[in-house]
């Protein structure tokens, strides 16, 4: 029973981790490859999951949809959805600097959350929505997490690969020639803008997607779950923390922030029983200083960028100073 | 309506918040010009100057006006802790990496918060307190002085920037940080003396929130991203504009009510902040563009 | 690496917690939004439910004198925190039955994909959606705190009975004021009465005064404010008091908070009702409220007498059924269905004699009679409260 036990919150941890994966490898293509400082995850999780849920939940009265749609149409419907939102705030944004695209993008994100929350007609509002199918939902609890867990990982792969296989491609070198010397990259001709907007719905896509399993895993999408923390400012955490620019770096980087936030709430709750309560506050903490000493001793992530040619310029430097030579 | 509601009701309440929002933005603007990054663990910081200052009241039995200073004080010292322990040896990493650290930051100090005062919402004197009638306009005192403290303080940071040798270094340091190392400023100390007048302008931003309305461990962090607006509103690196930013925002917020629905009224502040990066991308007054 | 010598040392730790011995004590979770929205609620919720386990501890235990155990988990009022702690309460700590989680948006998720595929019985103490009604639970997911709906119908009629004809209505933004919002505004509007003013608000914001003077600019004296008196529904009171706005104020078992007392003055809330669940039987609060103020608990905070009866009826449950988790959920029913000898809260040594002579038992909580309905939702049963003195007391009960 108890080996049981540990295997299905392995299963399960390996499934939020893939799901988070996914958001990291899309933020990885933002921010990684192409320096787009989007802090506006949340927003396209959002529009992913319950673009997914509204096209595959049966029908409700009193809000759009309900379409009942098979669940590949949702999620290839969450990804298209999240693309086709991210194309005009991309267009209008991108021309700003990195700061003033990661508030422009937390703005946007914020305005997506205040309209998830309040529109009854189309997301029923602070409800949310329910009874949105799983795939092989039906089976026992574990082979059903397991039978999750590999459609996950699939999906996963087929992301990992193809993002692996663009960057490794002559686009994938004109993207950080354009992060590294957006000059250079414009004077020999590449269309900047128009790059860079490709990266951004590219990557929006994969966060969209990434939304659309959350909400499927959990038959339900409810707006506490876009939260600016748990959906925005962790991922960053993930992939700063695995490797911005290495997307193997991004997914151990998921992992590893992961496991400390889950496993920390199993180390506090060692602490005595009436101290039950505080625990969970200093379990935050520990949260908040096992970062500190991952970046203290990796600044540069866990598996960094790969140098083939000399230091690679610092795109989060804020330009008026030389990148500093990472070591 | 008439005038006198509109001023009684809309205004004069989007001042007084708009002055707390100015108080932290000054304080966001300043990170963001001299050391360069978005400080997450702002807002934070700014609620345990607060709950220091319900300390010294409850302890002490004095007034917050009195707690204020210890308590802006203290919030210094452990805003430059802060910057020496985990800040500093990033210092010549990519500016994402202290962003992230801002936010173990955050997550951290938020914990203190909540384990030394708890998470109940609490006041620094209990009751209510009505609102004086000045000629038809009704308006509390300490909303005055929330208002007054604020314009006091922006002056005399504005004064010591402009006149004295280290604000100059500050200034220096926000143009051109190559140009002022080799002209000899001291980078240790400019840095130390940012995160001292930070930590200052952050207690004073959470006591006055505090004064004005509740205590609560969350308080800062959900005042984070309204302070950011405002920061960049008003041109990242200028203190005036940040003050103006803050203004506009408070006040933006109160009279969205007469057209919006009120559960919008948080997205006020970004919408003004996308239309102005729309037309302005350097904010109002003209700020760095990094 | 010392990085993952660290982390090596907190799996460690992990994993010495499975190698927990088996069958020594009973465990059920406590899952709450400690970190979180609300988490200025979720350590009373969490101390008045740890009563009822040590009221079975210091009765005697539970089953053959084995030790109750409460396991506290932040399910951080989001689903990702919910379903995570949840996975952990039900596979790592080995739970019998769960209590929780708080936020609506937590159960439904927890429930989805941890509690209802495990077959773990919750029983939520605050999620107040009307969506958990309509969850294909197995019959495992229970609520011991009403739909909205009866609750706001029922404060719509007491009003009006009251003679208040016209009101303005001002809701925080998420299922809990929402829900109540809308079934009040309809029973109200359909008995006859007049809703001049009716917004949302978000919680958390500092300053509510250009919502309360939209609201007030409707011509009402009354507001009603259904929101949590310790967060954004005091705010408000606070800036309405303050400024004037309003002469009455109502709100519902949210707003029925010590806070408002604490922070506002009850001389300042002479003009203040506020409505909450009650049993059938005062002496059933009365028990319970001696009991928590004992331990140094406030027992008219938001939510602890349905926390409360959530813990104390799993304890029976779990007795009854013998600490079978499969039987868990038919037992939860069977020790509170109307018939059989009434028990009280800390009735434990009577209640487990009596269950071990096969007699029927009836609980009559602090918050109701928690007779269950086919979705395992509560009828209501409600009165209303003014401010006396440092603390509540009833005016009327409602129908």
């Amino acid at each position: 029973m108890e080996w049981l036990g540990f295997v299905n919150y392995a299963v399960f941890m390996a499934i939020f981790i893939g799901i988070y994966a996914l958001l990291a490898l899309g933020l990885n293509i933002q921010w990684g490859y192409t320096g787009l400082f989007n802090a506006g995850i949340a927003g396209f999780f959002a529009v992913g999951a319950y673009t997914s849920a509204i096209l595959t939940s049966p029908f409700a009265e009193g809000r759009v949809g309900g379409f009942d749609l098979p669940v590949p149409v949702g999620w290839l419907g969450a990804m298209v959805a999240a693309g086709l939102i991210a194309w005009p705030i991309g267009k209008i944004c991108l021309r700003l600097r990195s700061d003033y695209l990661a508030i422009a993008t937390i703005g946007v994100a914020e305005i997506i959350r205040l309209v998830v929350k309040s529109e009854s007609w189309l997301t029923n509002a602070a409800r949310g929505i329910t009874d949105i199918p799983r795939p092989f939902g039906d089976l026992a609890y574990t082979m059903s997490q397991l039978a999750y867990l590999a459609i996950v990982a699939g999906v996963l792969l087929v992301a990992y690969l193809l993002v692996e296989r663009q960057f490794a491609s002559p686009w994938g070198r004109m993207m950080r020639a354009i992060r590294d010397n957006e000059d250079a990259a414009r004077a020999m001709g590449k269309d900047v803008p128009y790059r860079r907007l490709e990266a951004f719905i590219f990557g929006s896509a994969l966060m969209g997607l990434g939304g659309a399993l959350f909400a499927h895993f959990n038959r339900t999408i409810t707006p506490e779950a876009i939260d600016p923390m748990v959906a925005t400012f962790l991922v960053w955490i993930m992939l700063i923390l695995g490797g911005s620019g290495n997307n193997r770096g991004a997914i151990l980087g998921v992992a590893v922030v992961w496991i400390i936030w889950s496993m920390s709430e199993i180390v506090t709750d060692r602490l005595p029983h009436e101290y039950a309560v505080k625990a969970k506050y200093l379990r935050v903490f520990l949260i908040g200083l096992m970062l500190q000493v991952v970046l203290r001793f990796r600044p540069e992530g866990l598996l960094p960028e790969p140098q083939k040619r000399g230091p690679r310029p610092d795109p989060a430097a804020s330009g008026a100073r030389p990148p500093a030579s990472p070591d | 309506m008439d005038a006198m509601e509109l001023i009684n009701f809309y205004l004069v309440p989007g001042i007084v918040v708009g002055s707390i929002y100015a108080l932290g933005a000054v304080g966001i603007t300043l990170v963001f010009a001299i050391l360069r990054y978005a400080h997450l663990a702002h807002g934070d910081l700014a609620t345990f100057g607060a709950f220091l200052a319900l300390g010294v009241v409850t302890l002490g039995g004095v007034s917050p006006y009195v707690a204020l200073p210890v308590a802006m004080a203290v919030t210094a010292a452990v805003a430059v802790g802060i910057d020496r322990t985990f800040y500093a040896y990033l210092r010549e990493r990519p500016k994402i990496v202290t962003v992230m650290a801002s936010l173990g930051v955050a997550l951290m100090v938020r914990a203190v918060v909540q384990i030394v005062w708890g998470v109940d919402s609490q006041t620094y004197t209990r009751g209510i307190v009505r609102p004086e009638n000045w000629f038809g306009i009704r308006i509390r005192d300490r909303e005055i002085v929330t208002v007054l403290a604020m314009i006091a303080l922006v002056v005399a940071l504005q004064l010591f920037l402009k006149y004295s040798k280290w604000g100059k270094a500050m200034r220096a340091m926000s143009d051109n940080p190559d140009l002022a190392l080799l002209s000899g400023v001291d980078n240790r100390k400019v840095v130390l003396l940012t995160w001292t007048i930070v930590g200052g302008l952050c207690a004073a931003a959470g006591v006055f929130l505090g004064l004005n309305y509740e205590l609560k461990a969350l308080m800062g962090w959900t005042m984070l991203l309204p302070m950011f607006a405002a920061a960049i509103l008003g041109g990242v690196g200028r203190v005036e504009g940040a003050v103006l930013g803050g203004l506009i925002v408070g006040i933006a917020e109160e009279m969205s009510a007469l057209f919006l629905p009120t559960e919008y009224k948080a997205a006020t502040a970004f919408a003004i902040l996308l239309l102005m990066l729309l037309v302005r991308p350097t904010g109002l007054l003209k700020g760095k563009v990094l | 690496m010392r990085t993952f010598r660290i982390a090596a040392a907190a799996a460690l730790l992990g994993a010495t917690a499975l190698a927990a011995p088996a069958h020594a004590d009973v465990k059920i979770g406590l899952l709450g939004g400690v970190s979180g929205p609300i988490a200025a609620m979720a350590p009373a919720m969490i101390d008045s439910a740890n009563l009822a386990i040590s009221q079975v501890n210091d009765a005697g235990g539970i089953l053959d004198g084995q030790k109750l155990v409460g396991v506290v988990g932040d399910s951080a009022c989001n689903p990702q925190n919910a379903t995570d702690a949840a996975t952990k309460a039900v596979n790592i700590e080995g739970v019998v039955a769960v209590v929780g989680p708080h936020c609506s948006g937590a159960v439904l998720a927890a429930a989805n994909s941890v509690t209802i595929p495990a077959g773990i019985v919750i029983v939520t103490p605050s999620g107040t959606s009307p969506e958990i009604t309509s969850l294909k639970d197995n019959d495992t997911v229970f609520r011991t705190v009403p739909s909205d709906d009866f609750q706001g119908r029922a404060l719509a009629r007491t009003l009006l009975e009251r003679g208040t004809k016209k009101v303005a209505v001002a809701y925080l933004n998420n299922d809990y004021g929402k829900g109540l919002a809308e079934s009040f505004r309809a029973e109200f509007e359909a008995q006859g009465g007049e809703i001049a003013g009716y917004a949302a608000h978000e919680g958390e914001k500092a300053s509510y005064r250009s919502n309360l003077a939209d609201l007030a600019s409707g011509g009402a004296d009354t507001l009603v404010i259904l929101d949590y008196g310790d967060g954004s529904g005091l705010t408000m009171l606070r800036q309405a008091l303050e400024n004037g706005f309003f002469e009455n104020f109502v709100g519902a078992d949210g707003m029925k908070s010590d806070a408002p007392i604490k922070e506002l003055g009850a001389e300042n809330l002479e003009t203040f009702l506020a409505s909450a669940p009650v049993g059938e039987q005062s002496t059933s609060l009365d028990a319970f409220s001696k009991a928590f103020s004992d331990i140094g608990g406030d027992p008219s905070a938001i939510f602890v007498t349905t926390s409360y009866d959530a813990a104390f009826m799993l304890a029976l449950a779990i007795e009854k059924a013998g600490g079978d988790k499969a039987k868990v959920a038919a037992s939860l029913r069977e020790i509170s269905n109307g018939e059989g000898e009434p028990i009280l809260p800390g009735e434990w040594a009577k209640a487990k004699e009596l269950i071990a002579a096969g007699t029927a038992i009836d609980y009559k909580g602090a918050a109701g009679e928690h007779n269950f309905d086919e979705a395992g939702d509560v009828p209501g049963a409600y009165a209303l409260f003014r401010v006396s003195g440092n603390g509540f007391e009833v005016v009327s009960e409602m129908k």
